[in-house]
């Protein structure tokens, strides 16, 4: 290409020469007087010079070509040509380095060359002669000795070396805390990347990005349709995918419920048989009574003779009753106390409306207790604002003392009530000891219980303990007995 | 290498074959070339399509060997033309200006696992030989080196030291020492005598990314993600150079005992080759598109190999020149290993190991080992490869943990595994 286009100009400039002297009535082209004729002549304009450079016996300063003037520094390169004619274009890229540096700069350099044979002398290794010379070379040039230097023909030359002496009092010569900027690094190579592929439109539809719309922001306020606005929120990509564990989950909670129902379908009915079997069982009983109710009325009505008797049964069996009444309410009652220790306990005002009569130690003046540990007075009212406070109550109710009462504890002087005076004294006396004793009566004989037995004649003792060693298996009417508990218990179950 | 038979018309593939023969000819007599050959073309082109279309409705397997027919065919018809008929023999030596531009690829033996060494507790990030091919060296992201035996790949020895991963090993063969550089910015020298630490090359601003020793004088290079490399002293442990000029981290360096003596790799995409004497760049290669991580020095000839995620690329030494480029392997390229027979391997990020052979750049295999059992599929990554001294075993340093040791297949001739080789129709363009 270079060597066409510079024939090109070259044919084109003799071209111009040559119309230039045909038609031209004024040749612009003025040549400069030959040899010898130019006494007179100053060359003064670029053309005056013709082909030619200055005029040396022309003693005026010239400039041909502009060349000698004192420039402006400027960047620009000089166009060089090389051996062959062809214009060094590289010449760019070599510009801050030596002529010999390899640079590759042209096209030719980045095709791939033939595949070479093998013996090709281009592709061998150098000698090992020659990289020895230059290994031996460098090994002294790291290691500082230098080559031989010009000593009149002798082939080496001693040299001594010493350290140079350093003051031990000298501070540092040079500064060394001054950052100065890197300096600019050597012109970049050019860059020999083979040329790009080209992009087929296929591909670059494949890079196209859309461009965003955000959930968020619209700074513009552009007016964006709905599909628009959700095109990028991947709705229609994904699946939802719910664990079965919660199917699981609902069907076992709906088992649990039929279950729970059935359970208690099933409870109720057998409670509803229960007491369908107690209100017979109660319908029973009260037709029993009536029944015997009935006879009564009628044996009362027909029999005269045992009415006294049956009377005094009757009244008989009414205190009975009475007197069972009353030890069962003593027992059971809450307060588990006596007349006498509830009169204690009780408010001087409740025993004066009772009626009961003074109590016989009156120390100290009795007060109302009802007048106590009231929250009125000081105590009373607001409370400071709190509402948080609980104070819907103002006592416990029934007390702590009514509770620890409501346990039995049986003390030591539960004698106490029907003894009045000391247990062990009475246990003790010898009321019943006569002063003055029958003859004939036996005496001396510490009593062992109520009733003193004497010696067994009859034997009736072994007898007895005969009968209970064998008791266990051999009681008939206890075993039985027991039988039937156990039965009816479970009848009762069912 | 199979590959999927591509499905053209009968005209394509006839025509295609036509191209074939032309390109493989042409050199041949290139200087007569220019006019004779359309005219030739034409009519090769008309008379085998005559006869290839006659044959071809029964025949349907014909369109697999279209070059053979064509030969065939050409050699038929063109009987007059001497040089031609010259041409169409054998590669005549003194005729050929050039080497033949159709080289077939050699064959080689197709490579298979044959062990995988467990052991270590991160990745494997480097590996080195020892130049009496016993044990080799493994340096990994536990931060521990280890020593194994090569033979039955047993652990020798477990050295500890560094406190980050571990990125480069080198074993010297000129002294007993082992040097290793981790990314906690240190470079130790290892005494494999008393197993210890005996040196420390203090200077670099970042981690230490790889390390190479000086083949012939007591030199040790590392390269640095602080965009520099340093030349070492290995005795003084003073820093000799440092080699600055790269704008990113520097991912890689050889060292070599001829001029240019030193080159880097760097994430910058660019390849420099450095005059060691100056300290100064001595070219540049900016041919690259993504980062250089990998550089492999052919030990027979005077050329190099750089890998990259888009390419890999070979070069010609001393200034650089481009050679070809070996293009398939689209992964992001850790590590490239070469042989002497010309096998290349090419080792990337996603597990995947491709073998080329090196003339022509032909890849010949492609091998995805399994992770070891209890990996993930996706922690499948070759860090790290080297072939051993006697270069009959292939060492990689893996993302699973271990390391797998690769063999030829002494069973695999020519005939069970072919090689699949098509020329390239080279689309000429004019410049």
């Amino acid at each position: 290409l270079a060597r066409l286009s510079q024939d090109q100009l070259e044919s084109e400039e003799r071209l111009r020469a040559q119309t230039s002297y045909s038609t031209a009535l004024v040749s612009s082209r003025r040549e400069p007087p030959p040899y010898g004729h130019r006494k007179a002549w100053v060359p003064r304009s670029l053309e005056d010079f013709g082909d030619g450079g200055a005029f040396p016996e022309i003693h005026v300063a010239q400039f041909p070509l502009e060349m000698g003037r004192k420039k402006k520094t400027s960047n620009a390169l000089a166009v060089q040509v090389d051996a062959e004619g062809k214009i060094k274009y590289d010449a760019i890229a070599r510009q801050g380095q030596g002529k010999d540096k390899v640079i590759f700069s042209k096209y030719t350099d980045l095709l791939p060359k033939e595949v070479l044979n093998e013996d090709t002398p281009e592709l061998q290794k150098p000698d090992e002669e020659a990289v020895k010379e230059v290994s031996q070379l460098q090994w002294e040039f790291i290691h500082g000795t230098q080559g031989v230097a010009f000593n009149s023909g002798a082939k080496q030359r001693v040299i001594r070396m010493v350290e140079m002496q350093k003051d031990p009092m000298e501070p540092p010569r040079f500064k060394i805390n001054k950052k100065i900027p890197r300096g600019p690094p050597s012109p970049p190579a050019p860059v020999m990347h083979s040329p790009s592929r080209k992009m087929t439109v296929k591909e670059q539809q494949e890079w196209k990005i859309p461009p965003c719309i955000s959930n968020w922001k619209n700074a513009k306020g552009y007016t964006i349709p709905l599909d628009k606005r959700l095109a990028a929120d991947g709705r229609g990509l994904q699946t939802v995918h719910i664990n079965e564990n919660f199917a699981k989950l609902a069907e076992a909670l709906y088992i649990a419920d039929r279950k729970a129902r059935e359970a208690v379908e099933m409870r109720a009915q057998v409670e509803k048989k229960m007491a369908q079997k107690e209100k017979e069982k109660k319908e029973e009983k009260l037709r029993e009574l009536a029944q015997m109710a009935r006879d009564r009325r009628a044996g009362i009505k027909t029999g005269g003779e045992d009415t006294e008797v049956r009377e005094r049964d009757e009244i008989r069996h009414d205190r009975r009753k009475e007197r069972q009444h009353d030890r069962n309410i003593s027992r059971a009652a809450p307060d588990k106390r006596s007349k006498l220790q509830r009169d204690q306990d009780r408010d001087i005002s409740e025993l004066i409306a009772l009626g009961v009569p003074n109590p016989r130690s009156a120390s100290e003046a009795q007060y109302d207790q009802r007048l106590f540990n009231q929250s009125k007075g000081m105590d009373s009212g607001f409370a400071g604002g709190e509402d948080e406070t609980y104070n819907v109550y103002d006592q416990p109710f029934r007390g702590s003392r009514d509770m620890a009462s409501n346990i039995y504890r049986p003390s030591k002087n539960i004698e106490k009530d029907t003894y009045t005076d000391d247990f062990d004294t009475l246990m003790q006396n010898n009321r019943f000891v006569p002063d003055k004793e029958f003859s004939g009566a036996d005496h001396g004989q510490r009593r062992e219980g109520p009733v003193q037995f004497e010696e067994d004649p009859f034997g009736l003792d072994k007898f007895l303990e005969e009968a209970k060693q064998h008791g266990g298996s051999k009681r008939p009417s206890t075993s039985s007995r027991s039988k039937d508990d156990y039965h009816d218990k479970k009848r009762r179950k069912e | 290498l199979l590959q999927d038979v591509q499905k053209h018309s009968v005209h394509t593939l006839v025509f295609r074959s036509l191209k074939r023969t032309h390109d493989m000819f042409v050199s041949d007599h290139a200087k007569s070339v220019s006019m004779n050959c359309i005219g030739i073309i034409l009519v090769f082109y008309k008379s085998i399509f005559h006869s290839i279309g006659v044959a071809l409705t029964a025949d349907t397997t014909m369109h697999r060997n279209p070059s053979e027919g064509g030969i065939h065919s050409m050699a038929l018809a063109l009987p007059p033309s001497q040089s031609l008929l010259e041409g169409g023999g054998t590669r005549n030596s003194t005729l050929a200006r050039k080497a033949p531009t159709m080289p077939k690829p050699q064959w080689h033996p197709p490579w298979k696992l044959f062990r995988v060494i467990s052991g270590h507790l991160g990745w494997v990030r480097s590996i080195a030989v020892e130049p009496g091919n016993q044990w080799f060296v493994t340096g990994s992201a536990d931060r521990t080196i280890k020593i194994w035996d090569l033979a039955s790949g047993k652990l020798k020895l477990s050295l500890t030291g560094h406190i980050s991963t571990v990125r480069g090993v080198a074993v010297s063969n000129r002294s007993p020492y082992l040097f290793s550089c981790g990314e906690d910015k240190q470079v130790k020298c290892w005494d494999l005598e008393y197993n210890k630490v005996i040196r420390h090359y203090h200077g670099h601003l970042s981690a230490v990314y790889d390390i190479d020793l000086h083949p012939t004088i007591d030199v040790l290079v590392t390269c640095s993600r602080d965009a520099t490399a340093r030349v070492w002293d290995i005795r003084t442990k003073a820093n000799v150079h440092t080699l600055t000029g790269h704008t990113n981290t520097v991912a890689t360096v050889r060292c070599q005992a001829a001029e240019p003596q030193v080159i880097t790799g760097s994430h910058d995409s660019t390849i420099r080759l450095w005059d060691l004497i100056a300290g100064k760049t001595r070219a540049t290669l900016t041919n690259h598109k993504k980062s250089v991580r990998t550089l492999a020095l052919h030990p027979r000839q005077y050329t190099f190999a750089s890998g990259s995620a888009d390419n890999i690329k070979q070069w010609m030494f001393p200034d650089g020149n481009f050679i070809q480029n070996l293009s398939g392997h689209n992964a992001i390229i850790n590590t490239l290993a070469v042989n002497s027979d010309g096998v290349l391997v090419s080792g990337a990020d996603n597990g995947t190991i491709h073998l080329w052979d090196w003339r022509t750049g032909y890849n010949f295999q492609r091998i995805h080992a399994a992770v070891q059992p209890g990996s993930l599929d996706s922690e499948s990554g070759i860090f790290a490869c080297m072939f051993d001294n006697s270069e009959s075993r292939l060492i990689t340093a893996e993302a699973d943990k271990t390391i797998k040791v690769y063999k030829e297949d002494d069973t695999a001739t020519e005939e069970t595994h072919p090689v699949n080789w098509k020329p390239e129709i080279l689309k000429r363009k004019r410049f």
